[in-house]
């Protein structure tokens, strides 16, 4: 699958915007690791939104507003391989007493696909929409989803990788340090890119099954998108032609991926 | 499924669920989750994936055609809402002074979202694309707008499709916390209605690229956000109106093609209003539409393959089930209230869910 990558939207420890990895400056830094909620999403519903989803819309709309495409029409996937623990741990504990008296805005909020629904609300985009996981794998499996989203669509679709660092009981099932939110635009090879684009990569994807091809063990579960993110930024300074990545997908395959500026871009 | 709709016998009942003390009806699984699947994937969710493959030789047809078959070019998405928090609740009373789970809770693939795609892909042996889609109640119905793309993109040659939502204690809760919980038996679509009865399913298909002689298409497939609120509906039922217009320019069809809507018709006050108000679009000589979640209750993530199975069967033996519990109704369409014997040759089934999200599928006899 031939697609173009539009747009890149990053948020983690130090770097809160693909700009600073594509100007090679220094780290942006943090006081707070926890991302405040980004003021696209209206007030109602931002006084609602937890780290989870906040850092799901901000790096969404990073991504779109570098690719210059239509957020209201632009389908989107979102992926994490733990969701929000933060509103898990929340329930589970509430659940664990005698009153089990749980908050509705926590409760509604605990839908894996909260965010899509944030993110959609912030867009006014009424697009399908839709959260995939497959656990330390997750952004190959949504990175799978989105490129088949492309072709089936036609048009730029969002993809959102995002995980939290995780807490005791979840830091022993998959421990996560710091929270790390990737978003990437994809477009159809033919699709025509604005003026004011930042980036355009043309990206060969092809899914593998067997063995995996990464050497990766542990880690970020959204380490390949930030990989993918630090090559598209070497690219795009011109200090390389040409980039390759194994993303593993779950059970046994891989995403076999090239990376090339595109020529006259 | 297939006898009790015929023979009339719904799955709700007062509910005994351990430590819930809200009055209510639920749709709970009679017997066979007693036994434990593995020590690592074990879960009440898990343990009705399992038993719920072994149903009508599902695994074994698999396993046929896994024969043939290049195993890189079977697929499978499984959608879920609740994954197996029902377990994570359990190892939450348990933790220890540190925080942490103690064993047998120290699970690390059944505490996370995808953990009924892993376990299904185990126990199946599928080594081509995988998935565990979670997108509330709309779950397990999007599984099959994924391997519709797959498929029609010669990813993979046959995708397992499926959904599975066990009870907990989050769910229950969780909707009481919403006022959404009624009492009585849900009453999909009568004036009188008071809220949802949850239940809990797991269910599979499989689809391929070509007809494998039952004879039924997915022919079309319609996904959309309402971009409103997160657990209300749009109030003109905006997102529902495209999920089902594009399901039907999908499918190539038009609202009076569809011999039968198997609504999402969950019996609170507001969905079915603003739902009643979008398929006032069937309403036609040729269209009956019911609700089934007074049979089976709301089993959220695995509604979607619970109602597109429902679908389906109707397609195969021309029997449309009533909308259980249900006396009369104001709907502005013929809402089906006892069952009805009838040849049907295309069907759709909605399913909506928290974050706007919505689905909507047809399926037609060749």
């Amino acid at each position: 699958m031939i697609i173009r990558l539009t747009g890149i939207g990053i948020w983690t420890r130090d770097l809160t915007h693909f700009s600073t990895l594509l100007a090679n400056t220094a780290i942006d830094p943090q006081a707070d690791y926890l991302i405040p909620a980004p003021a696209a999403i209206p007030a109602r519903e931002r006084r609602r939104a937890g780290h989870f989803i906040s850092l799901a819309v901000e790096v969404a709309h990073q991504a779109c507003d570098m690719a210059a495409v239509d957020k209201t029409t632009i389908p989107s996937i979102f992926t994490s391989a733990l969701a929000d623990t933060e509103i898990s741990d929340y329930m589970c504990r509430k659940l664990s007493q005698n009153e089990k008296l749980i908050s509705p805005t926590q409760f509604h909020n605990s839908v894996h696909n909260a965010a899509s629904g944030y993110w959609s609300i912030s867009a006014e985009n009424r697009a399908p929409s839709t959260f995939v996981a497959g656990f330390d794998r997750s952004f190959g499996a949504g990175l799978l989803e989105a490129a088949s989203q492309v072709i089936a669509f036609d048009t730029p679709v969002l993809l959102v990788g995002y995980d939290l660092a995780t807490r005791s009981p979840f830091q022993e099932m998959l421990p996560i340090d710091v929270p790390l939110g990737v978003a990437l635009v994809l477009a159809p090879e033919h699709h025509a890119v604005s003026n004011t684009a930042m980036l355009d990569i043309r990206m060969n994807i092809v899914p593998k099954t067997g063995r995996s091809q990464s050497t990766r063990t542990g880690g970020h579960p959204m380490q390949s998108g930030l990989d993918l993110a630090h090559q598209s930024a070497q690219l795009q300074r011109g200090s390389r032609s040409v980039g390759t990545l194994a993303i593993d997908t779950p059970r046994s395959g891989h995403l076999w991926i090239e990376l090339s500026r595109r020529i006259g871009a | 499924m297939r006898v009790a709709l015929a023979s009339g016998h719904g799955g709700l009942a007062p509910a005994q669920w351990p430590d819930c003390t809200i009055p209510c009806h639920l749709g709970v699984l009679p017997a066979g989750l007693d036994a434990a699947v593995s020590a690592e994937m074990d879960s009440r969710n898990n343990r009705m994936i399992d038993l719920a493959l072994g149903q009508d030789g599902f695994a074994d047809a698999i396993r046929e055609l896994q024969k043939h078959l290049d195993p890189g070019r079977l697929g499978l998405v499984m959608g879920t809402s609740t994954s197996s928090i029902d377990r994570t609740e359990l190892g939450y009373r348990s933790l220890d002074a540190e925080d942490r789970f103690t064993p047998p809770f120290i699970q690390p693939r059944v505490h996370s979202p995808h953990a009924p795609g892993d376990f299904v892909a185990e126990l199946l042996d599928i080594d081509g694309p995988c998935m565990t889609v979670s997108a509330a109640c709309a779950s397990s119905a999007k599984v099959f707008a994924t391997a519709k793309r797959w498929l029609d993109q010669d990813l993979v040659d046959a995708v397992v499709v499926g959904g599975a939502d066990s009870l907990c204690l989050s769910v229950i809760y969780g909707f009481h916390s919403l006022q959404l919980v009624s009492p009585d038996p849900c009453r999909p679509f009568s004036p009188d209605r008071t809220g949802i009865s949850l239940g809990e399913a797991a269910g599979f298909a499989l689809l391929t690229r070509t007809d494998t002689g039952n004879g039924i298409r997915l022919s079309g497939a319609g996904e959309s956000c309402d971009a409103y609120h997160m657990s209300s509906a749009h109030p003109e039922g905006l997102g529902a109106r495209l999920s089902i217009e594009r399901a039907l320019k999908d499918a190539g069809l038009g609202s009076t093609d569809i011999d039968y809507v198997n609504l999402h018709g969950t019996g609170t006050r507001a969905n079915d209003e603003i739902e009643g108000k979008v398929c006032a679009m069937f309403s036609n000589s040729r269209t009956v539409l019911s609700a089934t979640k007074g049979w089976t209750g709301h089993t959220l993530g695995a509604a979607g393959i619970v109602e597109a199975v429902i679908t389906m069967d109707a397609l195969c033996t021309g029997l449309l089930p009533g909308t259980m519990n249900t006396l009369f109704s104001e709907a502005p369409f013929h809402l089906l209230l006892e069952n009805l014997q009838r040849p049907t040759r295309h069907a759709l089934s909605n399913s909506f869910g928290f974050g706007g999200n919505n689905c909507s599928l047809v399926f037609s006899a060749a």
